[in-house]
């Protein structure tokens, strides 16, 4: 029996400024043994606990996708204690990971739909794991017509540019960015998530939309989803706890009976209206 | 007279006084004691209505400080647009006292408040008279003249009243609310000063460093770490406890004994000037440990350096909240 | 008779032997209190004792934990795994109401698929000898929630105090094992079993709380938002005693604890309590639970709703220890009897 609390050690391969207010950084990690990444088997939705041993552990959710293969990756904001040191690792830095945890977004039961999948900020990094899952060629084929709706405050907030330009190359998916207010040469779309994703209007017909943002963005996103007929269990979450064993044992993450770390993070909004409202 | 006489006679008219205010509808809500769902106990209560004035009892285990309750604001305590309700508290000595040092503090307004000024004899020291019976259950506790009378399945025994309660108790000087304010109602006292020779610390103070230190760490040995006693005392109001920051991490929350003196002593540091020597801390504390050494101390070193004694004068700033250039800096500074 | 006797002067035969091959915890009295600790000789162990201050969960779920070691060293860290699971650990005189709680832990930390490994192997190696309770305290309520002050179920070895001696029964095969290897033990005679059986009633007669469990994960489930709570949490101070010394509370904490100088550390759990006002609160500053009412709420429903919701089992056992050592007496008793009165009360609605 693996000790669920011993992180696996990795070493920092990259870190990569993702915007201009220099607090999002993606970093890349590379196993140190060859059988710790094989047995890392993550889907998309998935995050993972990584500590700077010594200092502490987060949640982070996995920014890359298992379709990119030798290294994972995260997108990490600086906002706390540990979080910081993060932003201050170099190349070849250890980092420990303890993973893959919660439940993933679900790849299996939505095969064959048309997937919408709308990010808001900084939190469109398992969005970006779960779209190039969907492009990867092994998995295309799988799934409908995919849509990405993706909002920041201004242009410089974008994360994942290199990885947007690409897929705004392709014919089999449909990229739209937006901004919250106009700003000087940017050429896409202007206004906040929600009214862009009602102008879009994507169809609900065998379709599942993802949501994952801020919560006032989640809140009038969900609320044109219902309008564009987008029923409860079609809408897939993200949530975000405190957490701090991320496997369901030290119980700081339950929202009702359920633990956030381990029936989640995803929930759909059926799911979620079925909870207790203490989130 | 007796105890049980005179629990009997404040008990009457402390609800006299606090149905009065109930039916002027000078305060919204009543905070006192009711009984205990086990002899050595009473619990909290807040009431709002005349006809459950009755709920209302005092006795001598009437040990939780109900000035915790106001500081920081419980929504059970706003009226619906988040004002202030007017609040009427069970006061003996030491709550009042509380509260008077919380106005001094800015954390409430007197002006929402009536003490119900009660003239406390003193706090029962359950953990000693638990530790006295042994695995006992107590089944009832009663006074007779001025013996407790503790009575179980096959036993009765007498505890001498004066000597088995709390250590500051013993040693109480203000033990009703001071009449410092038009809060004040019932039985008040006035206070111009407190005269305290802390005769009761000369044997800890004739102790070497290394003995006081023994007896401390023993004492604070059996921490849980649980917080019953920072979340009993009404100034532990702090939004970020020092234990629980992490930006940076101060000190460790675990159960070593370097992090439990820690803790402790670093606490009690915070209380002095602060502590009204309520004995909450000690009285709530599952494991029994009494810190009464420790305020007392803290409370003569700030009388002889500072002449202040907390929760007395509305005016006078707490020596931590206040400086003067005169003021002496020998323990500091070295003399040229 | 398979039942044997322990006479109350062997204890320390029976303690010298035992500690040979187990670390021997006990009821010991530290500054006043019974705590089960390792008895590091037979002395200390206290025969007369209600149950201890601290539950023995303590014993396999310490206050502070090590996870793992760990030493930095410029641009590498090792880490150093416990090697101390397999100590065989013994628990005296465990009381059946805290030896129910083993099973809710070890069910708690075995669920899902990760498992506690720190806590099971422990378990695994761990001996419980108990103690039938002759002296029931008002506060005790085992007997509401299917337990019984002489209930065997969950111990290997059962002990009944018969006042000069000790009947000792063998529950399980691991306590078949233990007792056969203690040879000197006298025949029981059947006067001693009916004597047992005499006080297993009285103590169960003795009992003055009877509460209902039936119907409180029924009517929690719906009344999330009941003005109730309110009044339920209105005294509590947040303090978390009851969870510290609850059998069946295992919420906890983890910090990496380094020392920077030598370039080492340890990741340790800690005890932590949902009544902590920062147990919930977010990076962001976004606390769900902001307040001591929706604090004290999620301490209730976790333990006689989400438990019966995900394991089939009640997450109390009724040994009382949060009705005691409450600061402020918000007694757990009369805050099920008011949740219970809900469902009364809508009932009453519809009929008027």
């Amino acid at each position: 029996m693996p000790n669920i609390y011993i992180p696996l050690l990795t070493r920092v391969k990259s870190v990569v400024k993702e915007n201009k207010a220099n607090d999002i950084k993606t970093i890349e990690l590379e196993f140190q043994k060859e059988e710790d990444y094989k047995n890392f088997n993550y889907i998309p939705g998935q995050f993972a606990e990584i500590s700077i041993i010594g200092k502490g552990e987060c949640p982070i959710g996995i920014a890359s996708s298992p379709t990119e293969e030798g290294t994972i990756k995260f997108t990490i904001k600086r906002m706390g204690t540990v979080t910081s040191v993060f932003h201050s690792r170099e190349e070849g830095d250890v980092v420990g990971v303890r993973g893959p945890c919660g439940n993933g977004w679900p790849i299996e039961e939505m095969k064959g739909k048309n997937i919408v999948v709308i990010g808001g900020g900084f939190a469109f990094s398992t969005l970006r794991s779960l779209v190039l899952y969907l492009l990867d060629e092994k998995y295309r084929k799988d799934y409908g017509d995919i849509t990405v709706i993706y909002g920041n405050r201004d242009p410089g907030e974008v994360l994942y540019q290199d990885v947007l330009e690409e897929w705004k190359k392709r014919d089999d998916i449909k990229v739209v960015l937006t901004i919250d207010r106009e700003a000087e040469g940017w050429t896409e779309k202007v206004g906040f998530v929600a009214p862009i994703v009602k102008e879009v209007a994507p169809s609900a017909d065998n379709a599942v939309a993802v949501v994952c943002g801020p919560p006032i963005m989640i809140k009038t996103t969900i609320a044109v989803l219902e309008e564009l007929n987008f029923k409860d269990d079609q809408i897939l979450n993200s949530l975000e706890m405190r957490m701090k064993c991320g496997v369901g044992k030290c119980g700081r993450c339950n929202i009702g009976n359920k633990y956030v770390c381990v029936d989640g993070p995803v929930f759909s909004l059926a799911e979620l209206k079925k909870m207790p409202s203490e989130y | 007279m007796g105890i049980e006489t005179d629990n009997q006679e404040i008990e009457k008219s402390m609800r006299e006084v606090a149905r009065n205010l109930l039916k002027e509808k000078e305060v919204d809500v009543i905070i006192g004691y009711s009984k205990g769902t086990f002899p050595l106990s009473t619990s909290p209560i807040m009431i709002k209505k005349e006809e459950e004035v009755d709920k209302l009892i005092w006795n001598n285990l009437c040990y939780v400080n109900l000035a915790k309750y106001l500081v920081p604001k419980i929504p059970q305590l706003l009226d619906p647009e988040g004002g202030d309700l007017k609040i009427g508290i069970v006061s003996k000595g030491c709550v009042g006292r509380a509260l008077v040092h919380l106005a001094v503090e800015k954390q409430l307004n007197l002006e929402n408040i009536k003490m119900i000024g009660i003239p406390c004899n003193g706090v029962v020291n359950r953990r000693r008279i638990e530790k006295d019976i042994g695995e006992k259950e107590v089944f009832e506790i009663s006074a007779s003249g001025n013996d407790l009378i503790v009575k179980g399945k096959d036993f009765e025994q007498k505890f001498p009243f004066d000597e088995y309660i709390n250590e500051l108790c013993k040693v109480c000087k203000v033990k009703s609310p001071p009449s410092v304010s038009e809060a004040c109602i019932g039985e008040c006292q006035e206070v111009p000063s407190i005269e305290d020779d802390f005769g009761d610390l000369s044997d800890y103070e004739s102790k070497t460093t290394e003995e006081k230190w023994q007896e401390i760490t023993d004492t604070l040995s059996v921490c849980t770490r649980c917080y019953a006693c920072r979340e009993a005392c009404p100034m532990c109001y702090c939004n970020l406890c020092f234990v629980d920051q992490n930006k940076p991490i101060w000190f460790g929350k675990t159960t070593d004994m370097s992090d439990i003196v820690i803790f402790h002593l670093v606490r009690a540091m915070h209380m002095a000037g602060r502590c009204v020597a309520c004995g909450a801390c000690s009285s709530v504390c599952p494991m029994g440990i009494d810190l009464n050494k420790i305020t007392r101390k803290l409370e003569k070193i700030v009388k002889e350096r500072y002449d202040f004694t907390s929760g007395i004068d509305t005016e006078k700033l707490p020596p931590m909240m206040d400086f003067e250039l005169e003021e002496a800096e020998e323990f500091m500074l070295e003399e040229d | 008779m398979e039942e044997k006797l322990l006479m109350k002067d062997q204890i320390a035969k029976l303690y010298d032997e035992l500690a040979k091959d187990y670390s021997f915890f006990a009821p010991i009295k530290e500054k006043g209190n019974i705590v089960f600790k390792k008895a590091s000789n037979p002395e200390e162990i206290e025969l007369d004792y209600f149950n201890s201050k601290v539950p023995p969960k303590e014993v396999l779920f310490p206050k502070m934990e090590v996870l793992f070691e760990y030493s930095l060293d410029e641009k590498d860290v090792e880490i150093k795994e416990r090697t101390d699971l397999d100590e065989k650990r013994l628990i005296f005189g465990i009381r059946p109401c805290d030896a129910h709680s083993f099973v809710l832990l070890e069910n708690f930390f075995d669920f899902g698929e990760f498992k506690d490994e720190i806590f099971l192997k422990k378990r695994e190696n761990t001996t419980l000898i108990g103690m039938g309770c002759n002296s029931p305290k008002s506060t005790c309520f085992c007997t509401s929630l299917e337990g019984h002050p002489f209930q065997r179920d969950d111990l290997d070895v059962m002990l009944v105090d018969l006042g000069d001696k000790y009947l000792v029964e063998s529950v399980t095969e691991k306590g078949k094992e233990l007792v056969q290897k203690l040879s000197w033990l006298t025949e029981a005679t059947k006067a001693d079993v009916e004597k047992a059986q005499d006080l297993s009633i009285q103590a169960e007669e003795s009992f003055q709380t009877h509460l209902d469990f039936s119907n409180v994960a029924k009517t929690l489930d719906p009344n999330f938002d009941h003005p109730i709570w309110e009044e339920i949490s209105e005294i509590c101070i947040g303090c978390g005693t009851c969870s510290f010394l609850c059998p069946t509370c295992t919420c906890f904490d983890v910090i990496d604890e380094t020392d920077e100088y030598n370039n080492r550390g340890r990741r340790i759990r800690i005890w932590d309590t949902c009544q902590s006002c920062q147990y919930t609160l977010h990076t962001s500053g976004h606390n769900p639970r902001n307040s001591c009412i929706e604090r004290c709420r999620n301490r209730i429903l976790h333990k006689f709703s989400y438990y019966p919701t995900n394991y089939n089992l009640i997450g109390c056992v009724g040994c009382g220890r949060c009705v005691q050592l409450c600061p402020v007496n918000n007694d757990l008793r009369t805050i099920i009897e008011k949740i219970n009165k809900i469902e009364d009360k809508k009932e009453e609605k519809i009929s008027a």
